[in-house]
């Protein structure tokens, strides 16, 4: 079968090709330009961002303290992303940045604490972890590899939102690769043992 | 690898042929049963399928079970079962609606099912060499690497199909090997290559049929069926693609959530310099697992330079391909892609039977590293994920 031959079979062949042409690069064309989240888009093709938030119920009652520790309180409902864990020396930050979320209720204003451990990778002397309540930043502290130190933070109520929602998030500019070529989707910072939210005084 | 004979009764196996590999499998069944006896005595026998069922396996059950996670992904995790391609694990979910058995019982059977037509389907390849295919269906169905092929791995529907697509092929029957690479392209990302093994089929038996290489392009668009069969090769990927871009909203999902799994992309030469250096920690230790992952690319890409010596350049074009590009993600699960690698495996059988002494310290060795490597897979032995 030849194309010169001009057969029913021979044009049927080649219309038939191009139909599967087009409709490969109609299919091409949608693969290059995805429909997705914001969050979708920033973890897995901008790659922005280390920390997929995952839906999470965040329950909290103001004033708990919670033990981030193997066989403490179970937090999955507070960890959106970010966490390897729990260990028995803590919650692991993994990534870039962690989150916690907490549902309120209300607008309120708030102490932060937390009570964090510098990871013991070799790396820079201390880590530096900034932290943000709904994007506001509320403060930066240096977390020392094998100290265990707590930190307390003021979150003004209008950083809250209407709903009570808080997303507090950890960055970590100092986080450090466990080995070489490893993604930083897998890069360690601090381990996270205790926190607490309390009604500011 | 050799070609197949354009007349097909050559081919045709005979009693002997369809029987031998039986015997493997009866054989590869008993060392793997008695490998989980001795591994876990504890576990009752009726579990031999489940407790043989490793790593990337659990994904296929679920996969078979459920289907495709949606976005977010129900586990709350963020290594979505997109990166799996859907071809296999989605018939062994189909047939499992017909036969309700329990999912890895029969992935189980039809693995092995899969695995004996993979090795048949291979005779002409192995240049109806009898010790060259006896070794092959030892390796297949009796080898050290067998659990890959008899458990849930989409490792074995890749094995027959890419031996069909070169059995068509080396008949240049184009439509045949595209047919064949369309679900090849449905199976494993790196099946969509063999697209590239028809075109330059086409371009070897136009420079064998006219002589020179004058006027090729108009000369193979002037095929209408190379030209249909170019574009039915990649039709697995690309409804995929489609199906990902309707059930997500990202048709390269299953490249994007790599990152999920920490895949960097490198230089291929870096990664496997730096597995080959990688030296055993543990003093009684002969290699480590990353030598052990990157002499297998080693061993796939030496067998590639043995196909290219016999000048078999589709099987080249696709075996290069296929180990470059995972190579470039790094080294995991590398001995699993080779083990996969028809071209390779058939190439090395044939080696392997070229004299008789070679041909039975290999099969020796291939029947006694059954029992090691089984035991190595119930240990957990990263260089076999």
């Amino acid at each position: 079968m030849r194309l010169s031959e001009r057969s029913p079979l021979t044009l049927g062949a080649y219309a038939l090709a191009a139909i599967l042409a087009l409709f490969e690069l109609a299919v091409l064309w949608q693969g290059l330009h995805p429909h997705v989240s914001d969050n979708y888009r920033a973890y897995y093709l901008d790659r922005s961002t280390t920390c997929l938030p995952q839906p999470v119920i965040g329950a909290y009652t103001v004033g708990t303290e919670l033990d981030f520790k193997s066989g403490g309180d179970d937090t999955r409902e507070l960890r959106p992303c970010g966490w390897d864990g729990p260990a028995g020396d803590g919650m692991h930050s993994i990534g870039e940045t962690s989150l916690l979320r907490f549902e309120l209720g209300q607008p309120q204003a708030l102490t932060l604490m937390l009570e964090l451990t510098g990871s013991t990778l070799p790396g820079p002397p201390t880590q530096t972890v900034v932290i943000s309540a709904n994007d506001t930043p509320i403060g930066t502290v240096e977390v020392t590899p094998d100290q265990t130190e707590r930190f307390t933070f003021a979150i003004p109520a209008d950083a809250i939102g209407a709903d009570g929602t808080l997303v507090v998030k950890l960055d970590y500019p100092d986080a450090i690769s466990p080995g070489p070529r490893t993604a930083n989707t897998y890069w360690r910072s601090v381990k996270l043992t205790a926190g607490s939210l309390t009604p500011a005084i | 690898m050799y070609p197949a004979s354009i007349d097909r009764q050559q081919d045709r196996p005979t009693r002997f042929i369809l029987l031998l590999p039986l015997l493997f499998i009866l054989s590869g069944t008993l060392i793997r049963f008695l490998a989980f006896r001795y591994a876990q005595p504890d576990n009752d026998w009726t579990n031999y399928f489940g407790a043989m069922c490793r790593w990337d396996c659990g994904w296929y059950v679920k996969m078979a079970q459920t289907g495709y996670d949606p976005f977010p992904v129900p586990g709350r995790i963020n290594a979505g079962n997109w990166a799996f391609f859907p071809f296999y694990p989605m018939l062994v979910g189909l047939i499992g609606k017909l036969i309700p058995i329990p999912t890895i019982v029969l992935a189980s059977l039809l693995s092995i099912v899969t695995a004996y037509a993979a090795v048949v389907a291979a005779w002409p390849l192995l240049g109806r060499n009898i010790r060259a295919y006896t070794l092959y269906a030892a390796f297949i169905l009796s080898g050290p690497l067998s659990m890959y092929f008899t458990t849930f791995f989409t490792e074995v529907m890749f094995v027959l199909l890419t031996t069909l697509a070169f059995v068509y092929l080396s008949r240049s029957n184009y439509l045949g090997a595209a047919a064949i690479t369309a679900l090849l392209s449905a199976t494993r990302i790196v099946g969509v290559f063999a697209s590239l093994a028809i075109g330059v089929q086409a371009l070897m038996d136009w420079r064998r049929d006219t002589g020179s290489w004058k006027g090729w392009l108009g000369g193979l668009l002037s095929q209408p069926r190379l030209v249909l069969a170019i574009f039915i090769s990649p039709l697995g990927l690309f409804v995929y693609i489609a199906f990902l871009n309707y059930w997500i909203g990202d048709g390269l999902a299953f490249s994007h959530v790599q990152r999920a799994w920490g895949r960097q992309v490198g230089n291929p030469l870096t990664y496997l310099w730096t597995g080959l250096t990688s030296w055993p920690t543990v003093p009684w230790q002969l290699v480590s697992n990353s030598q052990i992952l990157a002499l297998s690319a080693v061993v796939g890409l030496a067998m590639t330079g043995v196909m290219a010596w016999r000048r078999q350049w589709p099987a080249v074009i696709f075996a290069l391909l296929a180990i470059v590009i995972p190579l470039a993600a790094g080294l995991a699960s590398m001995m699993r892609f080779m083990a996969a690698m028809a071209p390779i495996t058939i190439t090395a059988a044939t080696l392997l039977a070229r004299w008789r002494w070679l041909f039975i310290v290999s099969l020796v060795g291939l029947l006694a590293g059954s029992w090691f490597a089984t035991l190595a897979w119930f240990g957990g032995n990263v260089a076999l994920v």
